[in-house]
């Protein structure tokens, strides 16, 4: 038999996860000092301002130049798509999909598996919920790589300074891609997965 | 429902899965071992042996490791007689002259000061764990400890450097240099302690030392 421990009066403390009784909501925990909360508050409302703010940040991401890479006087500013097409012009194949995952591809998966999870619990889905608990956690888990482009843009503009011969600078570019990175990691964690659960509980303590 | 009652009046005595909140029985987890929800397969509690004195271990190595791998240059590129050699404090200000000062800050932070901050918060707090020394802070070290730990980068640095290197190999020669030897050896401490870390065990010993 499952039991929701919010059904049986049990709520547990975000912070330390000391179990405390539903009495003390929204009391400070007597371990670690925080305030105790049956769930993470506004999680959906804050998880979906944070999304919008991260999918909004993308475009500019993607559209705005993020390194100008000059070579002998020569080179243009390029935008993370036109830096992963030179690296294929140059034959590095491995490495540009490196670059093309954690740059673009999973800064869109978690942006999709997020939206699920938010519809889940909005729509009251009960259905894979295994499934969609592994994708809360690949979300979570992957986001920070997707900070690899801002620490290869910095990494080359710090070493690649030979004055006229070649140098490197970060465009703006990097910043509203930064922004979104950070937005979805703050997303992924605003995202309280008990939420998924909560409906399903409700349907087996109601029938079981 | 008797175990209603029950539940309320000693939440003590049960595990709650804090991913999809089942309440289960607490029982005794045996060293190395870790127990995971039956629902929805998160891990709860991850028993390891002599966790506090690894930690500690592992911090002290860690703040060894930290000074080199920032002062030493990780990098030296070398062309027609030119080179230059970068740290990762360089990488912050090269930033800040392109004129991306929020992103500058980014890297600072998740670069430098949140892997100093993890290693000092973890030392300061298994070594008072360990010698059972009553310290002010113990509880607010560790709850930073648990909010700063996933934006500390340094593994994610690391890929970029070597992203780098490959993006360098036509233009110029790369060579590795004390920092990048000590910043390997940085990630593998941090990701051990992560690894030997027992969170239950910590919160416990907190709460025993401040109820003194």
């Amino acid at each position: 038999m499952q039991h929701s421990a919010l059904t049986r009066g049990i709520i547990i403390c975000h912070c330390c996860e000391k179990p405390a009784s539903i009495k003390q909501d929204g009391q400070t925990c007597p371990r670690c000092g925080t305030h105790i909360h049956r769930r993470k508050r506004h999680s959906i409302a804050y998880t979906w301002a944070l999304l919008l703010a991260s999918m909004i940040m993308l475009i500019p991401a993607n559209l705005l130049p993020i390194m100008t890479f000059k070579s002998l006087g020569k080179g243009d500013p390029a935008t993370i798509m036109q830096g992963v097409l030179q690296l294929l012009e140059h034959d590095m194949l491995g490495i540009a999909l490196v670059v093309l995952t954690a740059s673009i591809i999973i800064p869109v998966l978690k942006v999709v598996g997020l939206i699920i999870l938010l519809l889940t619990v909005q729509l009251g889905w009960t259905t894979n919920m295994r499934q969609k608990m592994l994708m809360y956690h690949f979300v979570e888990w992957i986001g920070r790589w997707s900070m690899l482009d801002i620490f290869v843009v910095a990494i080359l503009a710090a070493i690649v300074q030979l004055g006229s011969l070649a140098s490197v600078t970060g465009n703006t570019g990097a910043t509203a891609f930064a922004a979104a990175v950070i937005f979805t990691m703050l997303a992924a964690n605003c995202f309280d997965t008990r939420l998924i659960w909560d409906k399903h509980l409700e349907k087996l303590e109601v029938f079981p | 429902m008797t175990d209603r009652g029950l539940a309320s009046t000693q939440p003590g005595k049960f595990w709650v899965c804090p991913e999809c909140d089942l309440l289960m029985n607490r029982r005794a987890i045996p060293h190395q071992h870790e127990a995971h929800c039956p629902r929805c397969q998160s891990l709860i509690v991850s028993s390891k042996r002599h966790s506090i004195e690894w930690t500690l271990a592992l911090g002290i190595a860690g703040l060894i490791l930290f000074f080199p791998a920032n002062l030493f240059p990780i990098l030296t590129l070398t062309t027609l007689g030119l080179s230059q050699s970068e740290t990762i404090f360089m990488s912050v200000t090269a930033l800040y002259d392109s004129h991306l000062y929020a992103v500058s800050a980014l890297v600072l932070m998740s670069a430098i000061v949140v892997p100093l901050m993890k290693l000092l918060l973890m030392t300061y707090l298994s070594g008072c764990l360990l010698f059972h020394k009553p310290a002010p802070l113990l509880s607010w070290a560790m709850r930073s400890y648990q909010q700063l730990d996933s934006w500390g980068m340094l593994e994610i640095y690391m890929l970029g450097i070597l992203v780098s290197i490959v993006k360098l190999v036509d233009v110029a020669d790369v060579t590795p240099g004390i920092g990048l030897y000590s910043l390997t050896g940085l990630i593998i401490v941090t990701l051990l302690t992560s690894t030997q870390l027992d969170r239950h065990r910590f919160w416990r010993r907190i709460e025993q030392l401040e109820r003194r």
